[in-house]
């Protein structure tokens, strides 16, 4: 099994990293951080003998991405997986975020996944099942005040990925959308978990848990996994109740949580 | 003048141990992640002893690339003010963690901390080491009793739980501790480690959530102040001849668990110099 993973040098990046490693399978790793991908291909060599590529590549970028599709065919890679798991945010309200943050989420989230994507599935190992992992969130199921640039770009994913699965489905092609509820992937994200109290700690999916039962599933057929008994509870409420309903309960959870974490910083 | 190094000597064990030894009149190199926590421990010391030799380099040891660097950093210093001589590594720094995180490696973090950022560390000071016929010394922990090393799966990915990898990490000091004497007590290198009790740090509260972080608010009020762990360090750098024992309270020779034998040391240290990316010489056996 040959997998590409981007966005390998982060924390759900790099949760799949080990667990594909961990399978025996060899992996193709890339992520905008060179340094992180060097430090990991050392890691999972060490640790699990798999043979183990890195390019560093800015997704957003098409001339980085050829760069590194060049790689790929000058040494005749092809592919059995590809996991999509670069993503990023901005929080905060929309008329207050920085202009190219904003635009910078839907270039990386949807643009970029897109491109790479396309890309990988021309290097597909011929006449083997191949199998695609989106990672999407909790937030695709929601309207999300504060993240909504982000909850969108992610409802894109989410879309596009069950469309997909459908126009692949004859070539023995499976397509799965991860969403899950907060990880602890950084120290950061840690913090914004504690931030919100309850409700933070319980949404929030044990990292190599997802990545072990994500990989699973994928390879099962599965279409979308939704992590966590709870959270696939509030996945449901978010289909059933009305819109702007959510958007406001949600409004009222983030803007609490927000300003817990503003004042932790200033009791600092 | 000895010299000794301590990782972890910005706070709690690592800092009283380091304001023990400098009044002992060692020449301290403390290592901390915080540069103004450095900063602050390093005015500390001084303002009680103004004549105090106490260094603070600031690296995150978790990062083997920063264990890597900083030991460039105490060998150039070692080389240039101390004959090259480190009489006392002292391998405290660690950590407690709610999840499953990885370092940049991909490594589970009380793993990498707790252990391996000791044994890389000590892999790159052992010329050191040797010129001065050091010790080498652990903060262990009594949680070592009934954990074993989970060999197939050491980062414990497939089925974490934070406590069981702090207290497998712990059981590992004690398993190169003794790895270090069955390879170097014979060049005059002795590793020990050093049980300190329940103490009042703060290790449970840093970088850990909900249940984990509100057990050690309360669990950590019983504990001793960390200025009594730290005579046991003093003890051990201070005793000569140097001590046999391996595992040490309160000054004193206590017992270690069962799982501590020759094969687990051994196997352990093959496994972290995979892990670590080196090769220790191979010392001639006691």
């Amino acid at each position: 099994m040959n997998v590409m993973i981007t966005g390998a040098a982060g924390g759900l990046g790099r949760a799949f990293a080990n667990e594909c490693a961990g399978r025996g399978y060899n992996l193709f790793l890339t992520d905008i951080n060179e340094e992180g991908l060097t430090r990991l291909k050392d890691g999972l060599e060490r640790q699990f003998g798999v043979t183990v590529a890195v390019k560093a590549c800015d997704l957003t970028k098409a001339e980085s991405v050829d760069e590194m599709l060049d790689v790929i065919d000058k040494h005749g890679i092809l592919f059995d997986m590809l996991l999509n798991v670069a993503g990023m945010d901005f929080e905060g309200d929309f008329a207050g975020l920085d202009r190219e943050n904003l635009v910078k989420i839907v270039l990386l989230n949807n643009a970029a996944t897109l491109r790479i994507t396309h890309a990988i599935l021309k290097r597909r190992r011929p006449g083997r099942p191949f199998t695609i992992v989106f990672v999407s969130s909790l937030a695709s199921m929601f309207p999300m005040p504060l993240k909504a640039t982000y909850a969108a770009s992610k409802r894109f994913l989410l879309d596009f990925a069950v469309s997909l699965r459908q126009e692949l489905k004859k070539e023995n092609v499976n397509v799965l959308t991860l969403c899950p509820g907060g990880m602890v992937t950084t120290q950061q994200a840690m913090a914004s978990i504690m931030a919100q109290g309850f409700w933070g700690n319980a949404t929030t999916n044990p990292l190599e848990k997802v990545a072990r039962n994500t990989v699973k599933r994928a390879l099962a057929g599965k279409v979308i996994y939704v992590p966590g008994i709870l959270n696939q509870v509030l996945a449901l409420l978010g289909k059933v109740m009305p819109r702007p309903l959510v958007a406001a309960i949600v409004y009222r959870r983030w803007n609490e949580a927000r300003r817990k974490a503003g004042n932790e910083v200033f009791a600092d | 003048m000895k010299t000794a190094v301590i990782t972890g000597a910005s706070s709690g064990i690592g800092f009283e141990t380091s304001r023990l030894l400098s009044a002992l009149g060692y020449n301290v190199l403390g290592i901390g992640r915080s540069e103004a926590k450095c900063r602050k421990a390093e005015e500390m010391i001084l303002s009680e002893n103004p004549n105090a030799k106490i260094t603070y380099l600031v690296a995150d040891l978790m990062q083997q690339r920063e264990v890597v660097r900083v030991a460039e950093e105490i060998n150039r210093y070692l080389n240039e003010n101390c004959n090259g001589e480190l009489y006392a590594l002292i391998n405290n720094a660690g950590c407690v963690r709610s999840w499953y995180m990885t370092t940049e490696e991909g490594y589970e973090q009380q793993f990498a901390l707790n252990h391996l950022a000791g044994f890389l560390l000590t892999y790159k000071l052992l010329p050191a080491l040797k010129k001065a016929h050091g010790r080498v010394i652990m903060t262990g922990s009594n949680s070592h009793f009934g954990a074993r090393i989970h060999w197939n799966d050491v980062m414990l990915r497939r089925r974490y739980n934070p406590l069981t990898a702090y207290k497998q990490s712990k059981l590992c000091n004690l398993l190169f501790a003794k790895g270090l004497n069955d390879r170097f007590a014979a060049a005059g290198i002795r590793a020990y480690v050093v049980d300190p009790g329940l103490v009042n740090t703060d290790i449970g509260n840093k970088e850990t959530g909900g249940l984990v972080s509100f057990i050690w608010t309360l669990r950590k009020r019983h504990g001793v102040h960390p200025s009594v762990p730290a005579e046991t360090y003093a003890f051990l750098c201070e005793q000569n001849p140097k001590p046999e024992g391996l595992y040490y309270y309160l000054c004193r020779e206590k017992k270690y668990s069962r799982q501590v034998t020759v094969d687990n040391a051994e196997r352990l240290f093959e496994l972290s110099e995979r892990l670590c990316g080196i090769h220790y010489e191979r010392g001639k056996p006691a």
